[in-house]
């Protein structure tokens, strides 16, 4: 727990320091004036909340925002993530508010913007809890008693708040950017009775175009549409009866004004059509329709609703249009074919009715006027009273004031006569024996915000049906983005999303990006440490990227860890080991011929940037794995080289050459000759030679410094070295001809190629199997065993070395030249073999201080 | 759209060791600048989302280290690249020079990849040393666009950052609507074609 306020004192160093820790987390104009230890409880959870009441002297204005921390004691001001922001405007309100609660000791803080957060202290701290209250009491006092007319700007804070998602950023500060544009709606209904629309004499404009001003969007319903059995089987003509009425509708709407129908849906006889004024098309950014069926059985659809769902700028409009149960009696089925609407209409993207801004029901709600038994009618139902009398038992206003239906809904006054029941082509209610009793069946209701009905009426005139045709108009104020505000706005929430990306991108610093080795040896391991830091505010996972499908580094480097995680500010230690040895030696040498360093490690940070290691070294030239062609133009021992200087004579081409045959190939064959017997059995273990020992050092200091002295070692290190100086160069020595020898069925044409190896390679290779075939003639080593142990090693690298015959073919070859038996008079060419001869003695008896080969 | 963008593009940057690349993404992406030289020692991104024609695009925009020696290094990020942003120092001659071999990077490692000319340190008339007219011949003769910033005095990086984020924008709604024919052309007729269109 760190400690924390101003005013204890009781540990002034702890109470210094996390306000320094807070202090750094604000600009240079912002005072941080208070910090108060809080706790919220989550579930079991306690989460420790660090208050800090902060003011902004270019704003002039106060806060207190709220951390979370991600350890006691703090070290960094990172370890404080800022988990809520009050502004202490008008709004803000510090309660206390223990009542019934497991503690007194907790208080909610709320502005107008954000619901009360609950905050709980401990009982040490009861003291400070006195102290902070009073001074945010007084700060946001000072604000507002000193001049009540100031406007305060609390826009500094914008750079504490939490960002959430773009599209939630946006909706946030609407406010900011969104303007209202009138739009006129126009909704009309009519149950037409199974009338056909062609009967219709008179045009439907005493219907549809009663508005004052031109409407912008029409929704019209219809009621049973004339569906007889057979049309309902036969999609043609009911597509034709359909396409009729939307004609006719098209024709009737409002003169001089270019409208264009968006969608219709269709439920049997339950139609919904939208009509659009053509210049407002391409601002409807969303149109979707469905349909719920009620009736027999709640599913053949002779009831029920259809609607459409459209977005016009940034408002969301819902039309429904809807056939409820019939009958004075059927009240509840009424309200449960409602319910069934309301619940059952999704649009594709989800939306229910209710997730609109502005809703219109229109349709034949069937709701009845229910008068007590005995109540004498009022005259001819033509008055305003007549209609309020009248009103007093309309079942849907009942159930509306009830809550059973239509909740939230609201519905103008109605100023027209009962729209039902009439004798067809009359303005007579029903003479039939049934007598039904005039109801107000058809309604138009709304829901929704900045709606104002400019209309509500009944049309007389048209009389094919049993119903009167409803109308309502609307002026409903769309929510409109200004396109200008919208851009400021949109790019200032990209920025802060943005930036806050860029803020918690993981980052970890390394101690060094370049490691350098120093002097480093053939066959001597060394290694090299360095640390990695996470000074970001965020755990952090790293690993060493493969390169290129290769691995993380060079075969001769070693990196420990490959991967890891840290932890805030921990520290991790990465070590690299190098080694130089058999296996390896080949790819530094390459390395060092074409690069100036030994390796570039690529340590990536997840979800982060790369860095480049560099790792450098000083290598010491030495004989193990250089080419015999290198080694030829030395003219002192590799000791004095420099790895600048041996890397240009590894890239040097020409065929100049200091000596005709390396000398530490010289020099070991030299001391092997010398040996005589006891080279007995010296070329068996020719596995061993991989795992050099620490004294075969000895050996290649011997070699690379030209020693006069005693070799330092025995038969066995010496033959190892050998076989070494011959296999590990990158190249065979009888490369680029290895293919062709293994192919060759004779000494002669073997010699052919041999003859067309570089100086230094042929004489290495004449020079050898002289050797060898003396030591065969001596019987120190098996003919066989050494043919196919030289063979492997000069023939290696081929395409065919996984053949079966392979071993045989290396033999064959190897035969050639160290079989006395068979290289002269068996295999006949006498000739070849015997320059070849003459040639390896020409070498062996050639000095070294002749400066040239040919 | 849960992810707050239509578009995510990849840009990188490249050019000679202190030509500004890092100063130039500081610039576009956090509006700030620093005098102090850090020199880049590895790969470092920014991200940014602009609006162009309506439409989000998030820029995830690649900072390389411009030394010679992490040059084969680099080159294995222009993978999936969409746009490349090719930097030189007005006030260094060498570094204009250059402005070829990393163009040569670019055909050796990318596929199709659409690309910008910069001439950064266009702030002081008496250190400029490449002259516009010269610069202006050349990104011609290549097909490319210049764009002379400075990431210092905030001069053109943001119209710059604009228009390859546009031209990697088009060139991807261009061959998304062609993209049955494409389906049939192979990579390497296509690679023909690009460089066939770059040097007419």
């Amino acid at each position: 727990m760190p400690g924390s306020g101003t005013g204890t004192g009781n540990v002034p160093m702890a109470v210094k320091s996390t306000l320094d820790i807070v202090r750094q987390r604000f600009k240079e104009d912002e005072i941080v004036h208070y910090i108060f230890e809080a706790y919220q409880i989550q579930g079991q959870e306690y989460l420790d909340r660090l208050l800090a009441l902060v003011s902004s002297e270019s704003g002039g204005t106060y806060a207190i925002i709220a951390f979370s921390y991600l350890r006691t004691p703090l070290t960094t001001a990172n370890e404080l993530i800022i988990n809520k922001v009050f502004a202490l405007n008008e709004s803000f309100q510090l309660r206390q508010d223990g009542k019934g609660s497991i503690t007194t000791m907790q208080f909610d803080l709320s502005t107008a913007e954000d619901r009360p957060i609950k905050y709980y202290y401990y009982p040490l701290k009861s003291q400070e809890y006195e102290e902070f209250v009073a001074k945010v009491i007084s700060c946001k006092n000072s604000m507002y008693k000193c001049d009540p007319e100031a406007v305060l700007n609390f826009s500094w804070l914008n750079d504490y708040r939490q960002i959430g998602e773009v599209k939630q950023e946006l909706k946030k500060r609407e406010a900011e950017y969104i303007v209202y544009k009138d739009i006129i709606i126009y909704c009309a209904t009519w149950n037409v009775n199974n009338k056909p629309c062609c009967d219709s004499n008179s045009p439907l404009r005493s219907w549809l175009a009663c508005s004052e001003k031109s409407p912008d969007i029409y929704a019209i319903g219809i009621q049973e549409l004339d569906t007889p059995t057979k049309a309902m089987l036969n999609s043609t003509q009911m597509q034709a009866t359909v396409e009729q009425w939307t004609q006719k509708m098209v024709e009737s709407l409002y003169p001089g004004v270019e409208y264009e129908v968006l969608r219709s849906v269709r439920l049997v006889g339950i139609m919904l059509i939208v009509i659009v004024r053509k210049q407002l098309r391409q601002h409807i950014l969303r149109c979707q329709l469905n349909s719920v069926a009620r009736g027999v059985l709640n599913t053949l659809g002779n009831k029920g609703g259809v609607a459409i769902s459209l977005q016009l700028h940034e408002g969301n409009i819902c039309f429904v249009n809807s056939h409820l149960a019939a009958h004075m009696g059927y009240v509840d089925e009424r309200n449960k074919d409602y319910n069934a609407i309301v619940e059952g209409m999704r649009f594709d993207d989800r939306r229910t009715i209710s997730d609109h801004d502005h809703i219109f029901w229109l349709g034949d709600l069937n709701y009845r006027i229910q008068e007590p038994p005995g109540q004498q009618r009022p005259g001819p139902l033509t008055d305003a009273q007549t209609y309020e009398l009248l009103l007093q038992y309309d079942q849907l206003g009942q159930e509306m004031r009830k809550g059973r239906c239509f909740d939230g809904y609201t519905e103008g006054e109605i100023k027209f006569r009962p729209t039902y029941k009439y004798d067809p082509g009359t303005d007579n209610y029903d003479s039939s024996e049934k007598q039904r009793a005039p109801a107000y069946c058809d309604r138009v209701l709304w829901k929704g915000t900045r709606i104002e009905q400019l209309a509500y009426d009944s049309i007389m005139e048209i009389r094919q049906s049993d119903h009167k045709p409803v109308y309502a108009i609307f002026r409903a104020k769309i929510k409109k983005r200004d396109e200008i505000k919208y851009k400021k706005v949109q790019e200032e929430v990209l920025k802060a999303v943005d930036k806050r990306e860029n803020d918690n991108q993981p980052q970890i610093t390394v101690e060094t990006v370049s490691i350098d080795f120093g002097r480093v040896r053939f066959n001597e391991p060394s290694m090299q440490d360095f640390n990695v830091y996470n000074n970001c505010p965020l755990p952090v996972d790293f690993r060493f990227k493969e390169k290129d499908m290769h691995d993380i580094c060079e075969k001769y480097l070693q990196v420990d860890p490959r991967q890891d995680s840290l932890m805030i500010d921990s520290a991790r230690s990465i070590r690299i080991k190098l080694l130089v040895d058999v296996r390896t030696v080949g790819n530094l040498l390459k390395k060092i011929r074409t690069s100036d360093n030994f390796d570039i490690l690529i340590l990536h940070v997840e979800n982060g940037r790369d860095i480049f290691i560099t790792v450098t070294g000083d290598y010491q030239p030495s004989c193990f794995g250089l080419s015999m062609e290198t080694m030829c133009r030395t003219n002192r021992p590799l000791s004095e080289y420099t790895q600048e200087q041996i890397k240009h004579l590894m890239r040097d081409e020409s065929p100049e050459y200091q000596v005709t045959m390396p000398r530490e190939f010289f020099l070991l064959i030299d001391y092997l000759h010398r040996q005589g017997s006891n080279l007995e059995g010296c070329f068996n273990a020719h596995d061993s030679r991989y795992s050099l020992g620490g004294h075969f050092n000895a050996v290649r200091d011997w070699l690379d410094t030209w020693s006069n002295e005693e070799f330092p070692g025995n038969v066995q290190t010496a033959a190892q070295a050998l076989m070494l100086l011959l296999e590990l160069p990158e190249q065979s020595l009888l490369e680029p001809f290895v293919e062709d020898l293994l192919a060759s069925s004779s000494k002669s044409k073997a010699m052919d190629y041999i003859a067309l190896l570089s100086a230094p390679k042929r004489n290495v290779f004449m020079h050898l199997c002289m050797f060898l075939r003396e030591g065969i003639l001596c019987q120190y080593y098996d003919l066989q065993q050494v043919a196919l142990i030289f063979g492997r090693i000069l023939l290696r690298g081929s395409s065919s070395s996984s053949r079966m015959d392979y071993n045989s073919r290396c033999i064959q070859f190897m035969r050639f030249f160290i079989d006395s038996d068979i290289s002269d008079s068996a295999l006949g060419n006498g000739h070849a073999s015997g320059s070849g001869n003459i040639q390896a003695k020409s070498s062996t008896s050639a000095t070294f201080s002749s400066s040239q080969s040919r | 759209m849960a992810r707050g963008f239509d578009h995510l593009f990849k840009l990188l940057i490249i050019g000679d060791s202190g030509v500004g690349k890092s100063s130039l993404l500081i610039r576009f992406s956090d509006d700030t600048f620093s005098g102090s030289y850090i020199t880049t020692i590895g790969v470092d991104f920014k991200i940014r989302t602009v609006v162009i024609d309506g439409l989000r695009v998030k820029l995830q925009i690649w900072d390389t280290a411009g030394q010679e020696r992490f040059r084969t290094i680099t080159s294995t990020y222009y993978r999936g690249t969409h746009g490349v942003i090719i930097v030189y120092d007005v006030t260094n001659g060498d570094s204009f020079a250059n402005v070829r071999r990393w163009l040569e990077e670019i055909q050796n490692n990318c596929d199709v990849v659409n690309k910008v000319l910069v001439g950064n340190k266009n702030d002081d008339p008496d250190r400029k040393v490449v002259i516009t007219e010269d610069a202006q011949r050349f990104a011609r003769q290549m097909d490319i666009e210049l764009y002379e910033t400075s990431a210092k005095d905030n001069i053109n990086v943001e119209d710059m950052f604009l228009s390859i984020t546009r031209q990697v924008l088009n060139h991807k709604l261009r061959t998304a609507s062609n993209e049955q024919q494409k389906d049939t052309i192979n990579l390497k007729h296509q690679k023909n074609k690009r460089s066939k269109k770059c040097c007419s």
